[in-house]
């Protein structure tokens, strides 16, 4: 039976078994009281055993506890025909040469309304279809890469984006969008920052946190941003997000300073330690900071290499040297710790740093306050750990210390190398001073008072 | 007025009632469910929406033409009481218990069964009246009924729990600003089945829902209930009219949408009758501004001045057909000129079968148009003065409408007037525009808790009525009235208090609070207990009962005073009988000589000027008696 009744357990099974039931039937149920007529539905696999969920004729879904069910009737089945309007994306000489790559986050997507599945649209018609304003701003190519949840991604598959961008570039595109679910999306920006070398064009990471199946979502205004700064000059791994509550304007993001910082609202990516690079509405740019890489004709190379037995230690008070004798006895190459305050562990895990660095494991310092530098020079304890062979990460964000010390482990394994690599700005990821409003700008304010 | 046989008609109507039901917090977030007034919004958010495709790779209409309005969407907002739900920035919390109970009751006294396994679904809205584009909405009841005077039982197709939408403020240059204090509230959603035959079935069925409704736990102020009627008749459509405010507008209603459904279709045969083809109909229409450069119209010619241009069709055979009345007040020409105003914002088109000289039209402009257009004597021509923007999109609404002509009655929903009348609001949703909301799990109805709520069910409020008024010795019309002043509960704890005189009780909760209330006094500051503590010091005999009118006065004028304290204030100003019976002999002396005259008839006119000086203070009975005594003394001594 398997996928024929899709989630259904228990008695509801047993019922719809006895009467010969598959999902997409259409039936009619007469229970004691009523008779319900309506388009068996699958079902989540968490939801209650007993009861059966069908679609009525109105498009409401009910569940219907099967001890009611006296009687159940098929009287038709539901044919699902999708079909999409053909609308060519049209071509136009004069605009650039956009590819868009996905992942799996669905910057774009039609709905299924009998399941309220979202069905993700990907082609350059459907897309066309969905946001025709991407045909004002450049020529799209589209390619689905991998379709991933995004806390799924792993080192290889950044390793096939940034193999995707240099053929990009290679190719003679102007500029690449990477569709990306938004939790780990600050991840893959800060792995391609690093992985690719010399970028000759923009790529710009966006998505949307609501789905493109709501009239509400922020999907279309940030695909139509993210086209934008596709086709500016930054030719640097930037994330393009709403920069505020209002659909309003996009911020630009360098791709190694920034995180999501909110669970759920629309301006939840943050540049930290510094403001953003830059705004885009309406299809302009505006630049904030004028230290961004142009583009070039020179090649984009890649440095792909990834060592993947890397962690991400989060400091907490009572951690014990278990939890990294745990890395040492797996074989990890590198260990980035989010220490307290200005980097700091607790003395009880001493012998075991000093073990893991015995070891040749490389040990790389960050903050757990996000904001600020470390500053392992003002107490003791960051001095007995600097002593002890801990690196100190300056501003890195913890997330881009574990990609940096991946992406440097990966390149070499000479340890002087490794610290001088560690120590080295390479994408943009250390700042060599925190301006004061990096820690609580408001886009909004600076604007309303021209400030930016 | 309009007489119809109905039968013959094969009138058929529905309803849709709406209303919010009295939770503390929202259905989805632990907001405040409480309407902020006019307090000034404390940020702003702006929005836009998109349609979004369906499962066939298409728009739904209704939705795309919102879409092409352009509108952008304000939302407004405050720090304390709106949170990220509202602002579509964080998923739904769960679903508001309370809210979800009083519902379960009100499907119950509507004989509904009981949904025991409930799936939100999402309800799409472009118009930006809910942030997400959606209102969260679900299933509670199906196939229940409820009985009408006539003991007609009404089918009640479904009854479902949604969100409320946000309150819309203003639209202003293409911003329609809404404020989100009302989205959010919970409602109860009750479609009857097309069972209703008769207008005055209809209304009778309004009310009784209605009164059905305001026994349970539901908001009981102004715009907590709004209905909707479905109307259709044989050979026409069925034409959902928003915004029923009144229910004795209904009847009205039903029969103007009858009256111009009939219209249409006359409209349609007499098209037939005349041969007019479908293909005469242009395709666009003909820029007339050259033609009618030096017109002396000051309408047109000021509007030419402005930039505007002047656009015509000539409607071949339709000569009469944009004057032919389908309302009171309404014709065809209404009809055109009023969707063109709702979708295009065009105010206002000209036809040839009105009398032009309205516009200062001179007989050779019309020669000029006429020619221009190739009009005939039986065709009918239309003009628009507007911005290309306007005259483009008015362009193809009247080509629709027209078109639409040949059909009857083409599906839309439509407003309800004052008048009785009715305009078009937009395009019928779709049915597609319903689907699963992934983003909440299923809610149950436990048998247990459907069980409690059915053995504790409330009396049917027309069983309380008949009973009331026949117990208490009034008329039915005020129990009704309690009940939709949301005051019966509060009646019932007062007459425990004070059972001697029910006539009291209800004068004081309908016919005191509304000329207190006309006086332009804050009412809403007495509370139940306010009331509660007046009878009590009524029953104790601390106050008379004309004190009660004062007490209500100054309540609502200060409400931070307690009933004791104002008592003690009106206590300043109470009077002793002794102290009656000085004021009522000074009275008696003064005016001996009317006495004389009149003997007891001068009770009347006396008992006035001692009311005058006592009123509030004492009374009204002892007053009376004081001073009937008083003037047989005095009558005795003067024999």
């Amino acid at each position: 039976m398997g996928d024929k009744l899709k989630g259904y357990k228990g008695k509801s099974i047993e019922v719809l078994k006895k009467y010969k039931i598959e999902i997409w039937d259409i039936i009619q149920i007469t229970t004691k009281k009523t008779q319900l007529e309506g388009i068996l539905m699958p079902r989540s696999e968490y939801s209650a055993p007993d009861f059966i969920e069908i679609k009525l004729e109105n498009n409401y879904n009910v569940g219907i506890n099967v001890s009611d069910i006296q009687n159940i009737k098929k009287i038709g089945k539901r044919e699902a025909n999708y079909k999409f309007p053909e609308k060519v994306f049209p071509y136009n000489k004069a605009l650039p040469k956009v590819q868009l790559l996905g992942t799996g986050g669905t910057v774009a997507s039609r709905l299924d309304y009998t399941t309220g599945a979202v069905i993700p649209s990907f082609t350059p018609s459907e897309l066309y279809s969905s946001v025709p304003e991407l045909a004002e701003i450049c020529n799209l190519d589209c390619e689905i890469v991998f379709e991933i949840l995004s806390e799924n991604m792993k080192f290889e598959y950044w390793q096939k984006l940034a193999e995707k961008v240099k053929l990009a570039a290679d190719s003679g595109f102007d500029g690449v969008i990477i569709g990306h679910g938004t939790d780990t999306m600050s991840f893959t920006s800060a792995a391609l920052s690093f992985m690719l070398k010399n970028l000759s064009i923009p790529v710009v990471l966006t998505g949307s946190q609501r789905s493109s199946d709501r009239p509400s979502s922020d999907a279309a205004l940030n695909l139509i941003n993210a086209a934008t700064v596709a086709t500016s000059d930054i030719a640097e791994v930037v994330v393009t997000m709403l920069g505020s509550p209002s659909h309003d304007y996009g911020l630009i993001h360098r791709g190694t300073l920034v995180r999501k910082m909110h669970s759920s609202v629309r301006n939840t990516f943050r540049t930290i330690d510094d403001i953003p690079l830059g705004m885009v509405k309406n299809g302009k740019v505006k630049i904030f900071k004028n230290d961004y890489k142009k583009r070039t004709k020179s090649e984009t190379m890649i440095m792909t290499d990834f060592e993947k037995k890397v962690a991400l230690l989060y400091f907490y008070p009572g951690l014990e040297s278990d939890q990294i004798e745990f890395y040492i006895d797996k074989g990890y190459k590198g260990i980035v710790i989010a220490g307290t305050g200005l980097g700091h562990v607790s003395t009880h895990v001493y012998d075991a740093i000093e073990r893991a660095v015995q070891e040749k494991i490389t040990i790389l310092m960050t903050t757990q306050t996000i904001h600020g530098y470390v500053g392992m020079n003002v107490y003791s304890t960051g001095r007995e750990l600097q002593d002890l062979g801990v690196i100190p990460g300056r501003n890195l964000l913890p997330e881009v210390g574990y990609i940096k010390l991946g992406w440097v482990l990966g390149q070499t394994s000479d340890s002087k190398e490794i610290k001088d690599l560690l120590l080295s700005n390479i994408a943009g990821e250390f700042l060599d001073r925190e301006i004061p409003i990096a820690f609580n700008y408001n886009i909004d304010e600076l604007l309303r008072n021209k400030k930016l | 007025m309009y007489k119809f046989d109905y039968e013959e008609l094969g009138l058929i109507c529905g309803l849709e009632i709406h209303q919010q039901l009295n939770t503390d917090k929202k259905l989805f977030c632990r907001c405040p469910s409480k309407l902020q007034g006019t307090r000034l919004p404390d940020f702003n958010t702006k929005r836009y929406m998109r349609p979004v495709l369906g499962e066939m790779g298409t728009f739904d209409e209704a939705m795309l033409t919102e879409y092409k309005k352009g509108k952008t969407i304000i939302y407004e907002g405050y720090n304390d009481v709106i949170c990220t739900y509202e602002l579509d920035d964080t998923p739904p919390f769960s679903c508001n218990e309370e809210a979800r109970k009083i519902a379960l009751e009100i499907a119950l006294l509507l004989n509904s069964n009981i949904i025991e396994e409930m799936h939100v679904s999402r309800k799409n809205y472009l118009d930006g009246s809910v942030p997400c584009g959606f209102q969260r909405t679900m299933i509670l009841g199906t196939d229940g009924y409820i009985t009408l005077k006539n003991n007609k039982k009404i089918g009640i197709d479904i009854l479902s729990l949604e969100e409320e939408a946000a309150r819309k403020i203003k639209t202003e240059n293409k911003t329609n600003f809404y404020r989100l204090d009302r989205l959010g509230i919970p409602l109860v959603e009750v479609t009857t089945k097309p069972d209703i035959n008769t207008p005055e079935e209809c209304r009778d069925c309004a009310e009784r829902i209605g009164l059905l409704l305001w026994m349970t736990n539901v908001k009981k102020v102004l715009g907590s209930i709004r209905q909707d009627v479905n109307v259709s008749i044989k050979s026409g459509t069925r034409i959902e009219i928003k915004g029923v405010q009144k229910l004795s507008w209904i009847p009205l209603l039903i029969n103007h949408e009858i009256s111009r459904q009939l219209g249409l279709i006359e409209i349609r045969e007499e098209l037939k009758n005349r041969e007019v083809s479908e293909e005469d109909i242009p395709k666009e229409p003909v820029d007339l501004t050259s033609v009618i450069a030096k017109t002396k119209s000051k309408f047109i010619a000021s509007g030419l001045k402005s930039g505007k241009k002047l656009h015509g069709f000539n409607f071949k055979g339709f000569r009469g057909i944009f004057g032919k009345e389908l309302m009171e007040d309404y014709r065809f020409g209404t009809e055109v000129s009023s969707k063109v105003k709702v979708i295009s914002g065009l105010k206002g088109i000209i036809h040839s079968d009105e009398n032009l000289e309205n516009y200062n039209l001179s007989k050779n402009d019309i020669q000029k148009i006429q020619n221009k257009l190739n009009s005939k004597e039986n065709d009918c021509f239309v003009l628009i003065l507007g911005t290309k923007k306007e005259l483009n999109k008015a362009a193809d609404i009247i080509i629709n409408r027209i078109e639409n002509a040949f059909n009857g009655v083409p599906p839309e929903t439509r407003k309800a007037l004052e008048n009785g009348n009715t305009e078009f609001l937009r395009e019928l949703h779709g049915g597609a525009r319903l689907y699963p909301d992934t983003d909440s799990q299923a809610i149950m109805n436990t048998a247990e808790e459907i069980k409690k709520i059915q053995n504790n069910l409330p009396m049917y409020p027309w069983d309380i009525i008949e009973e009331y008024a026949k117990k208490y010795q009034v008329e039915q019309s005020s129990i009704k009235d309690l009940i939709f002043k949301g005051k019966l509960s509060l009646f019932n704890s007062l007459i425990e208090i004070y059972p001697e005189k029910p006539s009291i009780v209800l004068n004081t909760l309908l016919n005191k609070a509304k000329a207190i209330k006309r006086e332009g006094k804050k009412i809403e500051n007495i509370t139940d207990d306010d009331y509660i503590i007046i009878f009590q010091e009524l029953k104790n005999e601390n106050i008379g009962k004309e004190a009660i009118e004062d007490l209500m006065r100054l309540k609502a004028d200060s409400p931070n005073l307690t009933i004791e304290q104002s008592i003690e204030k009106l206590h300043f100003e109470t009077l002793s009988v002794d102290d009656l019976k000085k004021i009522i002999n000074d009275i008696i002396n003064k005016n001996s000589e009317i006495i004389k005259e009149r003997e007891m008839r001068s009770m009347g006119p006396l008992m006035g000027d001692v009311m005058e000086k006592v009123r509030g203070k004492i009374d009204g009975e002892i007053v009376s008696k004081e001073l009937k005594e008083q003037i047989l003394n005095k009558l005795k001594e003067m024999r």
